[in-house]
């Protein structure tokens, strides 16, 4: 497999992020978003980026310049037809992303691989929005933020994606520094199904509001467990709303399985529009 | 299970049933005991004898030998002792059964069982997944390894405490427990 064009849609942070990624591949990236204002952001931000690793001698400017040329933003209607891969990465929206990938099938040739970065709706679900003839070159390439820094892509198998396809993109992975993980179709995928108790259970072992609980079962989880960072605090960064909203869609998909069941702490806390370090409340104080 | 006596102290390390452990509580009485109760609840240790003075967690240690260790008073000479053992014991005032790590280690395990079980993913990719998506320092199967029988006694313990069937083992490792 070689990738060499590729469309991302969508520049906010993810989207940017796995865009400057590519980029950094020495692929030749379109960024697309309906706003421009975002589009000349996330080219800004980008370009800082780069400057910055050049100051660090992470790159050499000679790559850099060689990157920035690589790099465009665009309209969607601006785009070559004639990609290779075209990665979705926009607002968590089921409807709007199907309405986008039908736009998407008829605008690009028929080899380019249609991807969706989702981290929370069926492939196949998604996939019912395109061609038949699509279907089997429609696939989830799931990333994580920061994308330039982590290595995991989740390589998500629809009913309909080719095999091969899959094996071929784990393949171009591995060949580029990611660390690929072929993940079927269900569910919260990998990382977002398991990682599910890293949150659950600390919240079952506090019970309560209790903030040095918290800062223990934080501490006790890095200091023992060797964690980067305990599960309170990493909620607190993620956000509570958001991490309680991922937590209620993967129950749901498990037809309410206890196993995925939210605490009643979570609920609280959105309740309370206690989000996080976002809003400066959360399982902490930020003052 | 190992004991390790020094003056009047009790060290007991290792697996064993709660049976077993309560027979080492009850046929010491005069003795100040310290046991790794990894798999059990060790307030229900603490209300019944009184010579347990604390208790620690160490089955799941790695080769760092990090241990969570309560204590119901200070006690220097055990936590010495345990450095001279080679652990590095970090304390905890949170009683709880599994303690904070093994606790919240052994569930994400038993996800990880669920989802190989149900073929979401290959062994090596879950591992993979969780040590760099999310930056585990392990991945649920590298954990897992060895331990099996511990993390079924643990779940057992947690599912008999609350009834809750989120601590039901998924038949994968109840399949690799090999006693």
């Amino acid at each position: 497999m070689n990738l060499q064009r590729i469309v991302v849609i969508g520049a906010g942070t993810m989207g940017s992020g796995i865009a400057q990624w590519f980029a950094q591949q020495m692929c030749s990236v379109e960024l697309v978003d309906t706003s421009e204002e975002q589009l000349k952001k996330a080219l800004a931000g980008i370009h800082s980026s780069w400057d910055k690793l050049v100051e660090k001698e992470k790159l050499t400017s000679c790559q850099v310049n060689q990157m920035k040329k690589l790099f465009e933003i665009k309209t969607l209607d601006q785009v070559s037809k004639n990609t290779d891969l075209v990665i979705e990465a926009i607002i968590e929206n089921l409807e709007i992303k199907k309405e986008l990938f039908k736009k998407l099938d008829a605008y690009f040739s028929p080899h380019t691989i249609i991807a969706s970065n989702t981290s929370s709706f069926p492939i196949s679900e998604m996939a019912t929005a395109v061609s038949p003839e699509r279907k089997s070159r429609f696939i989830g390439l799931h990333f994580f933020n920061p994308a330039t820094i982590m290595k995991l892509v989740e390589v998500i198998k629809g009913q309909e994606t080719d095999s091969k396809l899959c094996e071929d993109l784990y393949q171009w992975f591995d060949s580029k520094e990611k660390k690929p993980a072929l993940s079927k179709d269900s569910p919260g995928f990998i990382v977002n199904r398991v990682a599910r108790n890293f949150y659950g259970e600390p919240l079952r072992i506090v019970e309560t509001d209790d903030e040095v609980k918290m800062k223990e079962v934080d501490r006790i989880l890095k200091e023992v467990g060797g964690f980067k960072m305990g599960p309170f605090e990493l909620m607190d960064l993620i956000g509570i709303d958001v991490n309680y909203s991922v937590t209620c869609s993967v129950w749901e998909a498990y037809n309410k399985e206890a196993r995925f069941a939210p605490h009643a702490l979570q609920k609280q806390m959105v309740e309370e529009k206690r989000f996080g370090r976002k809003n400066k409340r959360g399982f902490y104080k930020y003052d | 299970m190992t004991n390790v006596t020094f003056d009047n102290i009790l060290i007991n390390f290792g697996f064993g049933t709660k049976e077993e452990k309560k027979e080492i509580l009850k046929a010491n009485p005069g003795k100040e005991i310290y046991m790794d109760l990894t798999c059990y609840n060790p307030a229900e240790f603490y209300a019944a004898y009184p010579n347990l003075k604390g208790s620690f967690a160490a089955l799941f240690c790695d080769e760092e030998k990090k241990v969570e260790v309560h204590l119901n008073a200070p006690s220097d000479a055990f936590i010495t002792k345990l450095k001279e053992l080679g652990f590095k014991p970090f304390e905890t005032s949170i009683v709880s059964c599994g303690f904070v790590f093994p606790r919240t280690i052994v569930q994400i395990i038993n996800e990880a069982h669920y989802a190989l079980e149900e073929n979401v993913a290959s062994k090596k990719d879950i591992d993979r997944a969780m040590k760099f998506g999310v930056n585990y320092p392990k991945g649920p199967f590298e954990w897992a390894s060895g331990r099996e029988l511990y993390v079924v006694t643990l779940l057992s313990e947690l599912f008999q405490m609350t009834k809750d069937s989120r601590y039901l083992a998924s038949k994968l490792i109840l399949r690799g427990w090999k006693p």
